[in-house]
């Protein structure tokens, strides 16, 4: 056990370099900076937006209509008079996003009962997201507009009659069902709230495996690479102590960059569900009566999912480590694995589970990288059946790996195997060590 | 050097057996292809003995079964009475093992390394430093032994691997071609290193494919070539044996025949 530990703290003063540190750091920066910047950005937005009224009505309606842009949250400045053109152009050159040009004759046309129509003018200058929502904002001012027109001639026309009859006579009260409880709210604002809630799991998670795959595949590689493997070997040093003692350092690497970026990450997501539309009164009640919230027994079961997930990345990391011969092949030999976790990966943001075709069921089911990824699903649709069997499944599979990476260690294998093949024996004696080794041979013996 | 001088040290650890490493008929196959075809070879306690050869005559094969990180296919290889497979761990305790051209862990320092390794087989703080101690000593590296690893020459990084090989006083070191890619300077100061540390009564079973070197160096020398010893002797013997001025000749006539 004294061993363990030597080792164990040899290989973690080896991974926890500058060199690995860096970049986590920097990306943990970059991702709270970004996180920064949106919020920025969206004060921005929820400031009142300047809008430039043409009212070349200069009407008691079209006075009017510039009062509901303001309650609309928009800042007007009103131009009576001019070249719609030149205006245009002037509002560009300061920086303003939207004209509304209102026509001579609009209240004319609307007394004699003629829909009429207003131009609006969108300046782009920026082509992302949160830039065009000036653009919706404009439309929404309309949308009141309108109101105001109709319920003005519903009142004028018939007297006594609530205008909400005649332009919304039904309208719905929603209710979500999860498992055995109803509550009511929108559902698609139900579900944008609760898959926020996880939606940086899975990102991490993916980061996470593959860099503590790398780490411990680079770590055996390297080994093999400066012989300091074969010093190991001779040593009187366990080979399982060897194994876990290299899993351990680089599942608390990775650990503690998970970490990092947890904090880089919450910082930007935060920024993102901060964009949409805020989680409104009835929504948060209707997801904690429906028990969409972590609890502690949710958390829990998803840490241990992610954590079995980590086991069995680093478990095989550690076979595909032992079959590259030096650092340049880990790359390319950690390739498959890459792919395996990032099929589920990308599967589970796009298909439902729920309703996948049978083979492409169990075959997500049989990846184990899947059930980390689903076990937030499972966990919110109260299938805890699900979550335990996906637990259950990836320890199993992670002890079968770790016996056989365990193996592997023990036997000479650990030093005769490779995957090359091209490079057969050549010098004087007539063979070399690369002629030992073809996959092809390690199986059949 | 006479073989006698060394015999009464290794009756001091405790081992009944005479001899430190006893190797027989011990073959060794890759695949289909056979390494080694069956070497038998003795070394004493306190002797350097080393297996000479071409690259790829199955001395790092040998040498790697001895160290218990190979398994034979056949025969038997023991070290002072324990056989390499089954009394593996036993062995481990009392031998040491420096492949050739190994380097180290470039993040550690020197001093980092040399205690790791130290830790590894102490049974105690106090033993740890002890071994660290004549480490550094041996290393002659000073000060630099606080830089990384990363930063030493070749040189260095040999001459701290060999300290680290020979500062547990190992029964038996197993050293693989100990000056391969180094200067002369280097390669001598490497040398007088074995030598002074065998004083002490440590066996050394090495190779090399530098006659030369291991003229200056063996007591005693098997010639292998493609998986067969064909002869072993004192170098002096040998030279007398096929009648020619240095090792290197002996060798192509042994070979040749």
């Amino acid at each position: 056990m004294r061993r363990f530990f030597v080792l164990l703290r040899k290989e973690l003063k080896e991974m926890l370099t500058w060199q690995t540190l860096v970049p986590i750091l920097v990306i943990m920066v970059i991702y709270s900076f970004l996180g920064r910047v949106i919020n920025q950005e969206q004060k921005k937005q929820a400031a009142p937006q300047p809008v430039t009224v043409v009212d070349l009505d200069r009407s008691q309606t079209s006075q009017m209509l510039a009062g509901i842009l303001t309650k609309a949250n928009f800042k007007v400045t009103t131009y009576t008079e001019g070249v719609v053109d030149d205006i245009v152009r002037k509002v560009a050159l300061e920086k303003g996003s939207a004209v509304l040009v209102i026509p001579q004759g609009f209240e004319a046309g609307i007394q004699a009962q003629h829909p009429q129509k207003v131009q609006t003018y969108t300046i782009l200058r920026s082509f992302s997201l949160l830039g065009m929502e000036g653009t919706f904002k404009l439309d929404a001012a309309l949308n009141a507009m309108n109101e105001y027109v109709g319920d003005m001639y519903i009142r004028t026309g018939a007297p006594g009659l609530d205008p909400a009859i005649v332009k919304h006579a039904i309208s719905a009260e929603s209710f979500v069902t999860v498992g055995t409880t109803s509550a009511e709210g929108d559902p698609q604002e139900i579900v944008t709230v609760v898959m926020q809630q996880t939606m940086v799991i899975p990102i991490v998670l993916f980061l996470v495996i593959i860099m503590a795959a790398q780490m411990i595949a680079a770590s055996i590689a390297g080994e093999k690479e400066n012989k300091t493997l074969e010093t190991l070997l001779s040593t009187p040093v366990g080979r399982g102590a060897l194994v876990t003692a290299k899993m351990m350092a680089s599942g608390i690497v990775a650990l503690v960059s998970a970490a990092a970026y947890m904090v880089g990450m919450k910082s930007y997501m935060g920024s993102l569900i901060g964009s949409s539309s805020g989680t409104s009164g009835t929504t948060a009640q209707a997801i904690q009566k429906l028990g969409l919230v972590l609890n502690l027994r949710g958390y829990v079961l998803l840490g241990l999912s992610v954590f079995a997930g980590i086991m069995v990345a680093l478990s095989i990391a550690v076979i595909l480590g032992a079959f590259a011969e030096d650092l340049k092949r880990v790359q390319i030999i950690i390739m498959p694995l890459m792919m395996v976790v990032l099929l589920p990966y990308l599967i589970t943001m796009f298909i439902d589970i729920n309703t996948a075709s049978p083979v492409l069921k169990w075959l997500i089911y049989a990846i184990p990288f899947s059930h980390p990824f689903l076990a937030a699903q499972f966990i919110f649709a109260h299938n805890f059946t699900m979550v335990i069997a996906g637990i259950v499944y990836q320890f199993v599979l992670f002890f079968v790996l770790a016996t056989v990476a365990a193996r592997i260690f023990s036997t000479d294998r650990i030093l005769t195997m490779k995957l090359n093949t091209t490079r057969r024996g050549s010098g004087l004696g007539g063979w070399t060590l690369q002629r030992e080794g073809t996959s092809f041979r390690i199986r059949r013996k | 050097m006479e073989k006698g001088e060394y015999r009464c040290d290794d009756m001091q650890g405790g081992f009944q057996h005479g001899k430190a490493l006893v190797v027989d008929n011990l073959k060794k196959s890759y695949g289909r292809f056979e390494a080694l075809h069956g070497i038998s070879f003795e070394v004493a306690p306190g002797e350097i003995f080393a297996l000479i050869g071409p690259n790829g005559a199955g001395k790092t094969t040998a040498l790697r079964i001895v160290a218990t990180i190979l398994q034979p296919t056949s025969g038997t290889a023991r070290v002072y009475g324990m056989d390499v497979q089954k009394d593996a761990a036993r062995i481990r305790e009392i031998i040491s093992y420096l492949p050739e051209e190994a380097g180290a862990y470039k993040n550690l320092t020197g001093l980092g390394y040399l205690s790791f390794m130290a830790e590894l087989f102490a049974s105690d703080a106090g033993v740890q430093r002890e071994y660290v101690q004549r480490a550094s000593d041996i290393t002659g590296l000073g000060e630099r032994l606080r830089d990384k690893i990363g930063t030493y020459s070749k040189g260095m990084t040999r001459k701290l691997l060999l300290s680290r090989a020979v500062m547990t006083r190992p029964k038996l070191a197993i050293i693989d071609e100990p000056t391969s890619g180094l200067d002369v300077v280097a390669a001598i100061d490497i040398r007088q290193s074995i030598r002074k540390t065998t004083a002490e009564g440590m066996a050394v079973l090495l190779s090399s494919h530098n006659m030369l070197e291991i003229e200056y160096l063996s007591d005693r020398v098997a010639i292998i070539d493609r998986g067969t010893i064909h002869d072993v002797g004192t170098p002096q013997g040998l030279k007398d044996k096929y009648g020619k001025a240095n090792l290197e000749e002996v060798f192509v006539q042994v070979v040749k025949q």
